[in-house]
């Protein structure tokens, strides 16, 4: 209980008027940059790194914790309400999100799912960050190259539960992805490749524009055909009543949430996994679980399932960050470069050196979790109220926030002529029957499987036993066996009547 | 009908006022900055790149060295950094060329000589301000305890791995194994996008060694994760680094010394006196107390100040060499 | 190919063959010019690509086939006017800079357009100018393209 008495002395620290006047507003801006699309965390912590100059390096970092902790609740806001993911993690919520907001007409209690599961994805997160973060560490390390390949082909196996209906497609748009995300420098090798000369492709298709255009403006480009009906949805009363969740609900949310919120932290502390991975393989497993509705539709244990995930990577990614000054993302990256600009040397020596620090920092996440939650329940009446907004007025704001925020990532015209050509073929491609979610899980995963798979060739020479090898490959290995294998000795199983024909789910 | 064209004209004009406020105003003879600065960096907020620019900028600031104006620091990452760097080779001439800067290392010079046609002669270098070396270093439960070790394993015939960054370390790299003359299938290399993500792959035992700056590596040393085991350096490093042996100690080599460079260069078209004003200004900062204690010391780089007539000789023979082994 | 009625290209049978077009151009790169397999380090930087390229190939020629009994989607003028628009907007982003292309967009859109009232026009023009301006220029400092007009100004 070592830990815990630490962690209340890390309350001590925090219970200061200036700290929990820092994590409020750490807070609130993060959920700010989260909404907006193209300003993903990394840039909004780096970009408000300098605000935090006034302070003293525990209130400075304490609101930096706040702001990237927020930034992960943000993201989903514009998912669910305007269909455009703001950042990776976020694709996933609006798979189900978007639906159930305006098919449905719940969008605030598609909201406060989202909230609620970000909380205890997040609360499951920290507390396991506080007691074994070390050790959590330290397991991590065990992934390396063999390890992290066979992890992910696993993950990428499960692309195609997403495929839908019509499976040739899906793997034509999965590989389009994975090609897409080869062009330009190849680190391993240090040439570059598939650049057909050019100096933009170059440097490969950057990914938030990327995902603006093929999720977020071909929408719009749709909407246009929507553009003279009326909108459905009449918000009347401006409260947060009239968005709260049912028990059911609740019931149907917590399942997926709680389980999302182990396997999101074990996720967030791999190296270079991320949150984005995190929040896929939630969805994903949430896929061989029951849900209630199809996924897909507007299912809240669709929206559940990522979002929990998802917060509970960036708080698992917190463990190798403090326990052994690994950031595990480019955000971990700046958060690192801002304790070392105060003089912190973030790393083994950091739990022993700056106890003071380090427990603030933790308390703070758990603050930031709790006052990150009770802002965005208090705004959703108001947000609800943007699916009032007749779709002609709305389909320029759009347009709009998808250019600028393409713009903002690179500050280049570049990001905007990919969010465009990208969007234009997003269109095209779902309305010829296409589905572009693989298309965008590949783009993701793919180069984490490329790099890790080469790695582990150089070390091996060139010989695939090292897959075999390494005790936690060879687990993974087996699992890839048999979810491939599975659905042939199902059909096997069936015939032989020793199970029941899957239902129509 | 008249009138919403006027309405839309006042609210064009009211969005474009600002963006040209900045205005101008030529002066003749000695040069001062007379509006914002932009300050290119091609790598991402938070990069070594990216500390090294803004640490100079807060010692610009605080001692004034730019007539008030303030910096605007541009992190342009697209096409691997090109994107930025062409476009700031290609500022026409005039007061833009002189408020534009760039930061330019050693780690960007090659690959821009590798993959695309521009070369140094298409900006005016202004500055060289600090020296970075690489080490060797091996984990906690590494299969090898010091150099010898791993120079026996050679010997026989057993395969190494060295883990390291982009860029300049693969040039390190590929130096080492040439004065060792062992091929590069039997030490072998890993890229890494970062230097952590390599440190990483020793700490969990997946490689045998690690290349990196001092920087990097300072934390896991004193916390007894990683141990150096070689200095890539001409002579050992002081502190805690200071139990590596250069190659030279170490058997029948040379010493391997890859020196990187940090610097800054402006468009082409900045002019002479511009030049000469931000030389000026580099070098007071590299004399600052602030730089020394912030940067120098705090990421154990050497000083090395080099105007910008000696910094434009040093990146002409850097060019001239990296060309040479890359065969062009 | 014994079709009762003259059948058309469409669409449907477009996307399968740029597929295809596409996955040939990377196997073809891939195994030439970047490279497959190396004896002791394993896969070279054509390795993956080549492999993904060879799936969408099989995958592309399949598509294809099958294309023949999917129905084209009709496609509407409508749909089309908002790319069209952000094409010409980045090509006036070129010569007077983003931010007045977007003010222009915006006020063209909803007035000549949607042809919306004065009232609403500047409603949604202020809370646009209020996010792109509060929150991208002033605050987070984004640094938006001026255009040749501009940046000869200032020089």
């Amino acid at each position: 209980m070592n830990n815990f008495s630490m962690l209340m002395s890390g309350f001590a620290v925090l219970f200061t008027f200036q700290n929990i006047a820092a994590t409020v507003f750490g807070a609130i801006l993060g959920l700010l940059v989260g909404a907006m699309p193209g300003i993903g965390s990394l840039a909004g912590v780096a970009l408000l790194l300098p605000l935090t100059f006034k302070f003293n390096p525990t209130t400075a970092i304490i609101m930096l914790g706040a702001l990237y902790y927020a930034n992960m609740y943000g993201g989903a806001f514009s998912s669910i309400l305007i269909g455009i993911p703001g950042d990776g993690p976020a694709v996933m919520t609006m798979i189900d999100g978007f639906p159930m907001a305006t098919k449905k007409g719940r969008p605030g209690q598609a909201l406060l799912t989202s909230n609620l599961s970000s909380f205890i994805g997040g609360t499951i997160g920290m507390i396991i960050l506080t007691f074994m973060g070390p050790l959590l560490a330290e397991f991590g390390l065990k992934f390396g190259p063999a390890e992290m390949t066979a992890l992910l082909l696993v993950a990428m196996t499960s692309i195609g539960w997403l495929v839908g209906e019509n499976p040739t497609k899906g793997i034509i748009l999965t590989a389009f992805g994975i090609l897409l995300a080869s062009m330009g420098m190849d680190t391993l090798s240090g040439y570059p490749r598939y650049d057909f000369g050019s100096i933009y492709l170059l440097g490969g298709i950057p990914f938030v524009p990327f995902v603006i255009g093929v999720v977020g403006f071909s929408q719009v480009i749709r909407l246009m055909g929507e553009r003279h009906h009326e909108t459905k949805l009449i918000v009347d009363k401006l409260s947060i009543k009239s968005s709260m969740i049912t028990l059911h609900d609740l019931r149907r949310l917590l399942p997926p949430a709680i389980r999302s919120g182990f396997l999101g932290t074990f996720v967030g502390v791999l190296p270079g996994a991320g949150a984005t991975t995190a929040a896929f393989m939630g969805y994903a497993v949430q896929k061989s679980f029951k849900s209630e509705e199809p996924l897909g539709s507007g299912a809240i244990e669709g929206i559940a399932a990522p979002e929990a995930a998802n917060n509970a990577a960036a708080a698992g990614a917190f463990a190798p960050l403090l326990a052994l000054g690994i950031p595990g993302s480019g955000t971990g990256a700046v958060l690192l470069g801002g304790l070392m600009m105060w003089g912190l040397n973030p790393g083994p020596l950091l739990f022993t050196n700056s106890p003071e620090f380090a427990w603030g920092l933790i308390a703070s996440l758990f603050l930031a979790n709790l006052i990150t939650l009770m802002i965005s329940w208090g705004v959703i009446p108001f947000l609800v109220k943007i699916l009032s907004v007749p779709t002609r007025l709305m389909i320029p704001v759009i347009t709009v926030v998808c250019i600028v925020g393409s713009y903002s990532t690179s500050n280049s015209m570049y990001g905007v002529l990919i969010m465009f050509a990208s969007g234009v073929l997003g269109y095209i491609l779902s309305e010829t029957g296409y589905n572009t979610a693989p298309a965008v899980l590949s783009f993701v995963l793919a180069p984490l499987l490329e790099s890790n798979m080469r790695k582990a060739f150089i070390i091996s020479q060139g010989s695939l036993k090292i897959f075999v090898e390494k005790p936690i490959s060879l687990v993974f290995i087996l699992i890839l066996l048999i979810t491939i294998c599975f659905p042939l000795i199902r059909v096997a199983l069936v015939k032989l009547g020793w199970m029941k024909k899957k239902g129509a789910v | 009908m008249k009138k919403n064209f006027f309405v839309a004209f006042v609210l064009l004009v009211a969005l474009v006022l600002p963006l040209s406020a900045q205005g101008s105003s030529e002066s003749s003879g000695a040069f001062a900055p007379s509006k914002d600065i932009e300050w290119f960096v091609t790598s991402s907020p938070g990069g070594g790149s990216d500390i090294y620019t803004r640490a100079i900028v807060d010692i610009m600031n605080k001692y004034n060295l730019v007539n008030g104006k303030t910096f605007l620091v541009m992190n342009k990452t697209d096409g691997g950094g090109e994107v930025g760097r062409l476009q700031v080779s290609r500022v026409a001439a005039g007061n833009n060329a002189n408020h534009t800067l760039l930061t330019f290392n050693s780690g960007d010079h090659a690959p821009m000589i590798q993959n695309t046609a521009n070369r140094i002669e298409n900006f005016t270098p202004i500055a060289v301000m600090a020296v970075d070396k690489q080490l060797l270093f091996v984990g906690e439960h590494a299969k090898y305890k010091d150099w010898a070790e791993v120079l026996a394993a050679i010997k026989a015939g057993k395969n190494i791995v060295i883990a390291g960054s982009k860029g300049d370390d693969i040039a390190t790299y590929e130096l080492l194994v040439k004065e060792l003359g062992v091929t590069q299938n039997q030490v072998s290399f890993i890229t890494n996008d970062a230097t952590s993500d390599a440190i990483t792959s020793v700490l969990g035992g997946h490689v045998d060694i690690v290349m990196s700056k001092p920087a990097a590596a300072d934390q896991y040393v004193a916390a007894g994760k990683l141990t150096p085991i070689l200095a890539l350096a001409n002579s050992r490093f002081s502190g805690n680094l200071a139990s590596a042996p250069t190659l030279s100690e170490t058997g029948p080599y040379k010493n391997v010394e890859n020196p990187i460079w940090r610097g800054v260069v402006g468009p082409k078209a900045m002019s002479p006196e511009a030049a000469a004003f931000w030389s000026n200004a580099f070098k007071a900062v590299s004399e600052s107390a602030e730089w020394k204690a912030n940067y120098i010391d705090k990421y154990k780089l050497v000083p090395e100040f080099k105007d910008k007539d000696a910094a434009k000789a040093y990146m002409q023979e850097f060019e001239k060499t990296t060309l040479k082994a890359l065969g062009k | 190919m014994n079709a009762e009625k003259k059948r058309r290209i469409t669409i449907m049978q477009v996307i399968p063959i740029v597929g295809i077009i596409m996955s040939a151009a990377f196997v073809y790169l891939g195994v030439y010019k970047y490279g497959f397999w190396d004896e002791f380090k394993g896969p070279k930087p054509g390795f993956f690509p080549t492999l993904i390229a060879l799936l969408m190939l099989g995958s592309s020629v399949l598509a294809l086939i099958l294309s023949f009994k999917e129905k084209a989607p009709t496609w509407t003028l409508e749909h089309w006017i908002l790319p069209l628009s952000v094409l010409a907007l980045l090509g006036t982003t070129f010569i007077i800079g983003l931010l007045p292309s977007l003010a222009l967009f915006v006020l063209l859109w909803l007035r000549v357009f949607e042809k919306c009232s004065w009232k609403t026009t500047l409603t949604v023009f202020a809370v646009i100018a209020f996010i792109v301006v509060g929150a991208f220029v002033l605050w987070l400092g984004v640094p938006f393209p001026k255009g040749i007009i501009l940046t000869m100004l200032s020089n």
